[in-house]
This record gives structure tokens, sequence and C-alpha cells, in this order.
């Protein structure tokens, strides 16, 4: 397992300094995450990924992770045998690990799928069941808002604080009924959610970054889960294809948000 | 009574352990077991009909 912080300071840190990367990236990230591996292996390169969707994703810092490779991630990565679950690119310069944009694309668009299949079955029992999503991340709290807001009622956001027994104490106030699926952005931010579902035996979607680990995660999105940019885009291209695979718009321009309404209002703290 | 298989590692699964199942994100059509081992260790599993494979 990784080292991964427990005081706030240093996770404040991390968190500013991955905002701080994303400026850089914009302007420097063009010539320099692009270029591909020369140890790839060949078929990803014969991969086509749509240059519009690609310079949306680039834009938003969604590949970039962090200096830290957890276990898991990096079996799958050294041992490719399989391309479709090695969600790293490669290894910069600077010792930072990037993320496979066509990984996270496929991922979110099966991600869509899972989450428009639950709430569609969810519908045909007497009580409707729910999906919970958490994110204690500071930069996660609107863009779960606002996915939550845009999939109605059944969709609940836990965005404060993920009271412990939500999903395992019946006894209690803020316990949730009838869980199908449980979202979460991070691994270790969310770890009470990602605890729970596993004793309440309820199936878990998370976002993974290069340093989070897969343990009680049934389905993962790879993607940076602490840029403000990143976390807007990944929620808002969730809610618009799962609006769009249950029939309440029949096209994507049909979706009437934007990528901006997803994202934290939040001025991140720049550091000289 | 009916065992499920875990579509990690194909053991029998418990109903004392904290399994889960849950619908083939990709296909939608198989039911896709975990163990309680398998799924805290993210061990990999494989769709028996689309070749899905998780997490
Ligand atoms: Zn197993
Ligand atoms: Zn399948």
């Amino acid at each position: 397992m990784s080292e991964k912080k427990d005081d706030g300071l240093k996770e404040d840190f991390e968190e500013d300094f991955k905002e701080d990367f994303e400026e850089i990236e914009e302007e420097e990230v063009e010539e320099e995450f692009i270029i591909p591996v020369e140890e790839k292996p060949e078929e990803e390169e014969v991969e086509e990924m749509d240059e519009e969707i690609k310079q949306m994703f680039l834009s938003s810092g969604i590949h970039i992770g962090t200096k830290i490779l957890s276990g898991k991630l990096r079996n799958i990565h050294l041992n490719h045998f399989s391309a479709s679950n090695d969600f790293i690119y490669r290894q910069t310069n600077y010792g930072l690990y990037v993320l496979n944009i066509r990984r996270t694309e496929e991922r979110l668009h099966i991600a869509a799928k899972w989450i428009a299949k639950f709430i569609e079955e969810g519908k045909t029992h007497d009580e409707s069941s729910k999906i919970v999503i958490s994110s204690v991340r500071r930069y996660g709290k609107e863009p779960i808002r606002k996915f939550s807001e845009v999939l109605g009622k059944n969709v609940i956001a836990r965005d404060i604080r993920f009271v412990p027994g939500s999903l395992t104490n019946p006894n209690m106030e803020a316990y949730i009924r009838n869980v199908s699926l449980v979202i979460i952005v991070d691994p270790h931010a969310d770890k009470q959610a990602l605890k729970e579902a596993k004793i309440a035996r309820i199936p878990v979607l998370s976002l993974i970054d290069t340093d989070d680990d897969l343990a009680n995660v049934d389905l993962a999105i790879p993607a940076n889960n602490r840029g403000k940019k990143a976390l807007g885009l990944v929620f808002f291209l969730l809610a618009r294809e799962v609006l769009r695979l249950i029939g309440q718009i029949s096209s994507d321009e049909e979706f009437p948000y934007n990528r901006e309404d997803f994202e934290s209002k939040i001025v991140p703290i720049m550091r000289e | 009574m009916i065992m499920e298989q875990c579509s990690c590692c194909g053991r029998k699964i418990t109903p004392y352990e904290n399994a889960v199942h849950f619908p083939c994100p990709n296909c939608g059509d198989v039911t896709i077991w975990r163990c309680e081992k398998c799924r805290e260790a993210g061990n990999s599993y494989t769709c028996i009909k689309c070749d899905f494979l998780g997490p």
C-alpha cells in the first residue's frame, strides 16, 4: 500500500500541487504529455481516439496522476498481458505517473452503462433503489452534488461527511435504505463509504488515481481525482451519458448543462 | 442450495462472507460474483459473456 497522507496539511499541499500542476499543464503539456512511450506495445498506438475528446481530456488534466504508483496498478502495468485494465500510460521525467486517457474514456462509457442499469432496475421494485455518491474531497463536493441534482432523488449525494452507519445501521437516522450502488471519488478519502459498502455487500464504482488501491472497488475509472477541472469533467460526462441511456435526453446536445456547472467554485490556493 | 462461484478465483462463495454480486458493467447480462478475499485484494474478474476485465 502507498504511504498516503493522513494529516490534513500534507493533503492540502498535495491537492494544491495537483491543481497548480494543471495550470502548468495547459501550456506545456501539449508537447510534453502526448509523446508516446517507446516501450508501449504496438496495439496502444493504433487505438484511435477522437481528437476533440482527446483535447477535452488533456485540457482538464484528467490524465495527471501522482508520483506514487500503487502496487496493484504497478503489477498490472508491468505484466501487460492485457491492455484493457492497464491504466498507466507512462512516467514523466519529473517522476509523475500519467494515466492512459483511452482507458479513462472506455471506463467512463462502461460506468455510465452500469449506473444506467442500476437506475433502470431500481425502478422496477416497489421502493426505488438508491445510488449513494460520496466525496469528502474539496473539489469533489460540487461535482457530486450536481450529479445527484441532475439524476434525481434516487441518487443521494453525501458531500460533507459520510456519517458512520449510513449503509450499515438501520437504527440510525442517517441510514439509507435499499442502496444498489455506491459511487466514490477517492478510495482513501472516502474510506468510510467504501468500508460500509463492503460490509453491506453493495457494488462500488470509484475513480482510481495512480496512488489508489483497487481494494473493494468493483469498477474503476482511471482519473485524476483531486483536480478541479478533472472532477468536473468526469461527472459532467457521466451525468450526460446516463441521462441519454435512460432516455431522458435523446442526444448529448439536449443536455442543458456545461462542464463548468459540474466544477467546484472554490478558488485554488496558489503558492509562490 | 446453489452456491455461487467467485468470478475471480472460481471458489464457491459462502453465505457468511462479505461477497458482492452485480451485473457485468459492460454487457449487463451476466451476474459477476466476487468473494470477500478477491474483492479485498482487488483481484481481476472476467465476464464469461463479453470478456470484460474488471475492476
Ligand atoms: Zn475469489
Ligand atoms: Zn459482460
